[in-house]
Parts: C-alpha cells; sequence; structure tokens
C-alpha cells in the first residue's frame, strides 16, 4: 500500500516536470512550421537526390527556428523502382497540400516530374523551389516549347500566379557555354577547332547539342560531324566514331545523358583514338554512370557542364560546407546538388520570415510566402548571391565545368550566365 | 503485329513467288544500292574498308543469335521472342564469372584465352539451361494451343528475363572490360583493329562448327527430320521432346557467346538490350529465310553491313525505317527469304 502511494507520487512528481519542462520549453515557440522536399531518394536515383535531401535537411535542421516558429524537414521519395515518377512525384504534392503546417517544398530533381507537379502545385498555391531543374521551358515560353517539350511556362501555371523557383542555369547555358570553353586557346579552354557533335533524339540531349553546334560554328570552329542515336537501338558506336575521326575531329559533343548512354561510345574509343581525345557533354553526363560506361577512357581530357555553381569554391560557403561534413562524413553524402539542396531551403526559411515579418508575426498563408519568395534578392547562399526574377529563374545563375580527374567528375571553372528576362 | 506474325506461315504459301513482286523487290534494292554507292564514292576508300569491318563484325553477332530463331522456327514454328534476352544473359552471366576466374580489365594478353574461352563455355551451358527451361515451362505445354498462345508466353518470358537482370544488376548499363587487344594495324590504306577480327573469327568459328553439327551429326539429322515432319519422325523412333530441347539448348549456347562477344565488342551491358538486338537478329532470320540455317547467317551480315553503312554514311535515324523496311518488303515480295525455306510444306 505504501509501496503503491509511493509510486503514484513518483508518477504524479514526474507529470509536473514534464509539464514544466515542455511549458519552458514551449513558451518560445508560436507553432510548427514545415518544409517539404520531394526527390528521388531510393534505387538508382538515389545516388543523386539522396545527397541533395541531405542538404536541404541540414538547412532546416541548422536554422531549427523562424521568428519563433520551430521548423521541420518532411521528405517525400518520387522515385518508383528507382526511376523518378511524375506520377508519384503528383501524389506527393498532393500529399504536402493537405498538409497545412507545410508552406513550401524543396524539388523536384527532375524536369519531367516538375512539369507533372508545378500545375498541381501552382492550383494549391504551394512554393516549389527546384535545386536541379534545367529545362529551360519551365519557366520561360520559347516558341519551340509547346512542339518540343508538349506545355509552355503559362501551360502550367493553371492561376496566372508564379509559384516555381529553381538555383540551377537553364538548359539554354549550356550548349553556348561548352562551345566557348571548346574554342578558347588554352590554359582558359581547349583550343578546339574542329568537333563532332551527336545527339540521343531527345528533347534535352536534341536541344544542348544544336545549341552547341550553332554557337560553335558562329565562333570559327567546324562541326565536321553531326549525328544522331536512338539511345533504345544503338549500342554499337564503332561506325560513328570511325566517321568522327575520318572527318578530323578532334573532340566529341555528346548532347544526351548518362541514362541514354552519352558515355558508351567513349568506353568504345580505346585503341580508336588517342586517351587524350576531348569528349564534351552537358550536366545529364557528368556523373558516375558515365565513368562507368567510359572504361578505361574516363580520363583527363572528358568535360561536363553542371548547372549550379561548386559551393566549396565559395571562401564564404566554407563554415556551413566544412558543418555539413562533419555531420555527413561519407563520400556519397554530397552530390552535385547537395548545397543547392541546401540554399533552395535557406531560400525557403529566408522567404518565410519575411512572410511572417509581413503578416504581423503570424503564420503567413502559402500564397504569402510566394509572394515573399519571388521578392528575393541578394540571399547569401552557398552556391552564391541568389536573386530570383518573376518568371523563377536566377537572375545570374552559375554554369560549372567539371573534368574527370584520377576516376572522378572535379571541378575546373565557374562563371556567371546573363538571366533570362 | 503480333497477330500478324503468328499468321506468318499461311501468309508465306499464299503470296507465294510472284515473279512481279520479285522484280519490285530487286528494283527497290537496286535503288538502295545505287544511292549508297553514291554516298560511298563522297568518302574516302579507308572508310569504306573501315565501316565494312565494323558491319561485317555485328553482322556476324547478329547471325549468332538469327541462328536461335531460325532453328527454334523451323523446328516449332515458334517465334521464341526471349531468344534476345537470353543474348543479353550470355553478358550478364560472363561477367559474374570473370572476378572468379581471375578476369579482370587493364592486363589483357595471351594468359586470358584459356580463362576466357572456359567463362564462354560455362555462359554458354548457362544460357542453354535457362533457355531449355523456358521451353519446359511456357512452349511445351501449349504445344498444342493456339499459335497465338505460346507467343505471348514468348513475349512473357522476355519480360521476366529482363526483370531479373534489372533486379540482379540495376537498371543502367555495366561496363564490360577490355579485354581484346587495342592494336590496330594497316594494310594499304586499310586500318584494320586486331579485337575486330577476333570477334569475326569467333562469330564465324561458331556458325561453321554449328552449320557442321546440324549437317553430320545425329542429333542434327534428328533435328533437320523433327523440322520436316514432326510426326514421321517419332514415328521413325526420334525423342521429338528432347530434340526440340537440344534445339533450344543449342540456340542458346550460340546466343550466349554471341553475348560474350558482343560485350567484349562495345564495352557494355544493360539488361534491355537484347529486346532491340533480338528485334534485329530476328529481322535477319526473316531476311535470310526464316528456319534456313545459312540464310539466317547471310540475313544477319548484310543487316550487319546495312546498319553500319546507314548509321556512317546515312542519318542513324534511317537505320532502323531501313532494317524494318527491309522486314516487311521481304514478307511482302520474298517471304521465304533471301535463301528460301529448306523445311518443306507439312
Amino acid at each position: 500500500m505504501v509501496r503503491a502511494r509511493g509510486l503514484a507520487v513518483l508518477i504524479i512528481a514526474t507529470f509536473v516536470a514534464f509539464a514544466c519542462g515542455g511549458s519552458s520549453g514551449g513558451s518560445g515557440s508560436k507553432g510548427e512550421i514545415d518544409i517539404a522536399s520531394d526527390l528521388p531518394t531510393s534505387g538508382s536515383d538515389a545516388s543523386s537526390g539522396l545527397p541533395t535531401q541531405e542538404g536541404a535537411n541540414f538547412a532546416v535542421t541548422r536554422a531549427a527556428t523562424v521568428r519563433g516558429f520551430t521548423l521541420k524537414f518532411v521528405p517525400f521519395d518520387d522515385a518508383v523502382n528507382g526511376v523518378h515518377d511524375p506520377a508519384h512525384g503528383v501524389q506527393n504534392v498532393q500529399a504536402m497540400i493537405s498538409n497545412k503546417l507545410i508552406l513550401g517544398m524543396v524539388g523536384p530533381f527532375n524536369s519531367n516530374v516538375a512539369k507533372a507537379e508545378i500545375p498541381v502545385a501552382n492550383a494549391a498555391p504551394l512554393a516549389m523551389m527546384s535545386p536541379s531543374n534545367t529545362n529551360e521551358c519551365l519557366t520561360v515560353t520559347y516558341p519551340y516549347c509547346q512542339s518540343a517539350d508538349g506545355f509552355t511556362a503559362e501551360s502550367l501555371r493553371p492561376s496566372t500566379v508564379n509559384n516555381y523557383f529553381r538555383v540551377a542555369a537553364p538548359d539554354t547555358f549550356q550548349g553556348p557555354a561548352m562551345a566557348d570553353f571548346a574554342l578558347k586557346a588554352a590554359p582558359a579552354g581547349l583550343g578546339i577547332t574542329k568537333i563532332a557533335v551527336w545527339d540521343d533524339e531527345e528533347t534535352f540531349g536534341t536541344g544542348v547539342a544544336n545549341n552547341f553546334a550553332k554557337e560553335f560554328a558562329a565562333k570559327g570552329g567546324t562541326v565536321v560531324d553531326r549525328k544522331s542515336y536512338d539511345p533504345k537501338a544503338k549500342s554499337d558506336f564503332h561506325d560513328f566514331l570511325a566517321s568522327a575521326k575520318a572527318n578530323g575531329a578532334q573532340g566529341i559533343y555528346v548532347g544526351g545523358t548518362s541514362a541514354t548512354g552519352a558515355c558508351k561510345a567513349r568506353g568504345q574509343m580505346a585503341g580508336l583514338f588517342n586517351p587524350d581525345i576531348y569528349y564534351l557533354g552537358p550536366d545529364g553526363m557528368g556523373d558516375a554512370q558515365c565513368l562507368t560506361d567510359s572504361g578505361s577512357m574516363a580520363t583527363g581530357n572528358m568535360y561536363a557542364t553542371q548547372g549550379v555553381a561548386d559551393a566549396t569554391q565559395n571562401p564564404s560557403a566554407a563554415t556551413i560546407v566544412t558543418a555539413y561534413k562533419a555531420a555527413y562524413p561519407g563520400a556519397s553524402n554530397i552530390g552535385a546538388y547537395t548545397f543547392a539542396g541546401y540554399d533552395c531551403a535557406a531560400i525557403l526559411i529566408d522567404a518565410i520570415g519575411r512572410a511572417i515579418d509581413a503578416n504581423g508575426g503570424n503564420a503567413p498563408t502559402r500564397a504569402q510566402v510566394i509572394t515573399a519568395l519571388g521578392q528575393t534578392k541578394s540571399f547569401q547562399g552557398l552556391t552564391g548571391v541568389i536573386t530570383l526574377n518573376a518568371a523563377g529563374d536566377q537572375t545570374t545563375p552559375t554554369l560549372q565545368f567539371q573534368q574527370v580527374q584520377s576516376g572522378a567528375w572535379v571541378f575546373k571553372s565557374q562563371f556567371a550566365v546573363g538571366g533570362t528576362s | 503485329m503480333i497477330g500478324a506474325l503468328a499468321r506468318m506461315p499461311s501468309t508465306l504459301r499464299t503470296f507465294g513467288s510472284s515473279q512481279v513482286s520479285n522484280l519490285v523487290g530487286l528494283l527497290i534494292v537496286a535503288g538502295a544500292l545505287v544511292l549508297t554507292l553514291q554516298h560511298v564514292l563522297q568518302h574516302s576508300a579507308s572508310f569504306f574498308f573501315q565501316i565494312l569491318i565494323i558491319g561485317i563484325a555485328d553482322g556476324t553477332i547478329y547471325g549468332l543469335i538469327a541462328l536461335g530463331y531460325t532453328m527454334v522456327y523451323g523446328i516449332i514454328e515458334l517465334i521464341n521472342f526471349a531468344h534476345g534476352d537470353v543474348f543479353t544473359l550470355g553478358g550478364y552471366f560472363s561477367l559474374a564469372l570473370f572476378p572468379i576466374f581471375g578476369i579482370a580489365e587493364g592486363k589483357p594478353g595471351f594468359g586470358y584465352v584459356i580463362p576466357l574461352l572456359i567463362v564462354a563455355a560455362i555462359t554458354m551451358l548457362l544460357c542453354g539451361v535457362v533457355n531449355v527451361a523456358i521451353e519446359r515451362v511456357a512452349y511445351r505445354p501449349l504445344r498444342h494451343a493456339p499459335r497465338l498462345a505460346p507467343l505471348i508466353t514468348a513475349i512473357g518470358m522476355s519480360s521476366i528475363l529482363e526483370g531479373a537482370m534489372y533486379l540482379w544488376r540495376g537498371p543502367f548499363s555495366l561496363h564490360y572490360p577490355d579485354l581484346l587487344p587495342l592494336t590496330r594495324f594497316n594494310i594499304g590504306p586499310v586500318n584494320i583493329g586486331v579485337k575486330d577480327l577476333i570477334v569475326i573469327a569467333f562469330a564465324v568459328i561458331l556458325v561453321v562448327a554449328f552449320t557442321l553439327f546440324i549437317n553430320l551429326s545425329k542429333l542434327g539429322k534428328a533435328m533437320r527430320a523433327t523440322a520436316q515432319d514432326r510426326d514421321a519422325a517419332q514415328l521413325m523412333g526420334i525423342d521429338i521432346d528432347r530434340t526440340i530441347s537440344a534445339t533450344f539448348f543449342i540456340g542458346a549456347a550460340l546466343a550466349g557467346a554471341g553475348g560474350i562477344t558482343w560485350g567484349l565488342y562495345i564495352s557494355s551491358v544493360d539488361p534491355f538490350l537484347g529486346f532491340i538486338t533480338g528485334l534485329i537478329a530476328f529481322t535477319a532470320a526473316v531476311f535470310g529465310g526464316i528456319g534456313n540455317i545459312p540464310g539466317a547467317a547471310l540475313g544477319g551480315l548484310l543487316i550487319g553491313l546495312i546498319r553500319a553503312f546507314s548509321d556512317s554514311y546515312f542519318d542513324s535515324s534511317w537505320t532502323e525505317v531501313l532494317i524494318f523496311g527491309i522486314l516487311i518488303a521481304t514478307l511482302v515480295f520474298r517471304p521465304t527469304g533471301l535463301l528460301g525455306m529448306r523445311v518443306p510444306e507439312k
């Protein structure tokens, strides 16, 4: 009996202690605000999606609160069987919309997922902040967008108010930038005057290859061989390579991605070309799969563009990058878009903060967050100083050149490119 | 398309060999040749020979695969759609076997000849066993079912094999080690790779050995007898089930060898490689005359050449139009293929 009463006292004491602890901790919090992410984080896509999610998560954890509201990170995975899936992405966005605490999302990773998600999020509305989408038609309506991609920036936004923003440079810059780089004399460039240009017959690949070829020819270079391949049917590139060689190409630019076999031909070059032959391509090529396909030809003269700046080149980002590396020490924790993911979450938190201020210190509506996001100016991000325009692009996005060294893609150089109007 | 394929044998008979349609077919071929010649003359001779060798290398491998299609068709009138995936499986099996035999990229040499041949033998054996199992599970119970049934199960088996390879090693392509010598030499203006020659020699040896086997061995005789008339062959004491199993085994062994050769030649394999390669090899089999063994080898060689020349002299977007155009033209104008069906009417 005595023992039972003792237990009751102990339980009551514990309750009181917890209640006090709870109230003392909660006295500063005005409530919870959630930031979601939608990225492919399982299967083979996880190699690029997961490190991006970790970057965004790190930004939310590091901020912890905004204007007295507690921040929480809510990640979603849009991969089905290991590959990003637009329909699954839409389901995720619908789940986000039904969760009133979520005021914005980081993502998606892939342009075709963005194409499916933007209309749904736009109708809600829900702020989207993508670290890695590069399709130029997502933000700006070019004459070819409807016929080539089946949509325009306007058709994706039924409410006519833009809710979608991104930090990566659109595809329109990748081809011309690589062409200038290839033509420029060493060491600033590669000093190539004759080049073969291939594409994978896909919207993205054909677009970058044509833009590359146009710029290369306009600046005095010669495209000696122009070919397209069907990635489903073409696995033997020996004939393409023989043709490039017969035409005197000093290198090959492939408008394609690793998924469409852009680097298989590099693997077949062994013996036919010297190992120092140049092999150039867009961001879709700058990954580990490309190096696998290249085999023994994964040498220093492979270059790819990336749509975001390298945060490790930014001195003012050093503290946070070091802190991230301490929190996520694995080599696979840093991908090409990790710090872009961080920036996206940080920009969202910044915009939510300004929206709270504008709302008299109360929790803002989603529409208010979108308005604040569109007013982002000179934000000090890890990947650079970011200003967003009305269309959803950075005013001066950065392109990065990467080169293969000792079996890995490493930073070569980067520069700002003119933003879209 | 499936329905059309299933009905093909009857189509073969009804259209027969009309002189007029033969002439039209020949005119189309002649037109294509003139157009090609015009392009060929614009490039150097050394380029022509280089493409010729690439075409022959591709073509002999297509031929190896086409043999499996044509044998199975000849004996049970089934288009084994899973055959292309058994070919891919050859690449996957050998890739898994290389580490066991200490084969790795970067140190090619004569020391690899014996281990490579052992890997090839084991791979061929494994592919054979898989194909025999497929026949036992998916085709044999349906041997007397309507023609469409085994065709559908064949497509199903093809998807199952692709799915299995996807689950085994993932969706993306795998690097196949460069094991063949990369040396190239010149004969006059012609630049030839030792790798190309080895690939061609390996495939040609297999095709010749197989042809001899079919013509000279007792089992080969049993296969030919079964193809000609299954019931009569059975009355003569031939074990039909065993003969059909043997046909699937040998066809798959050749496809497996094709998988290794292809891997060595193009330095990569992926789970879906067999789908289009299989379709092209099937086209080669029809082109040469389905059911006809030398026809399949010849058809493979020609398709390989057409592919290489179309890809390098014209736009590769045309290649598939051309190859499948040939499939259609062959079926319409010369349903018996280039060398005709040796198997008589049943």
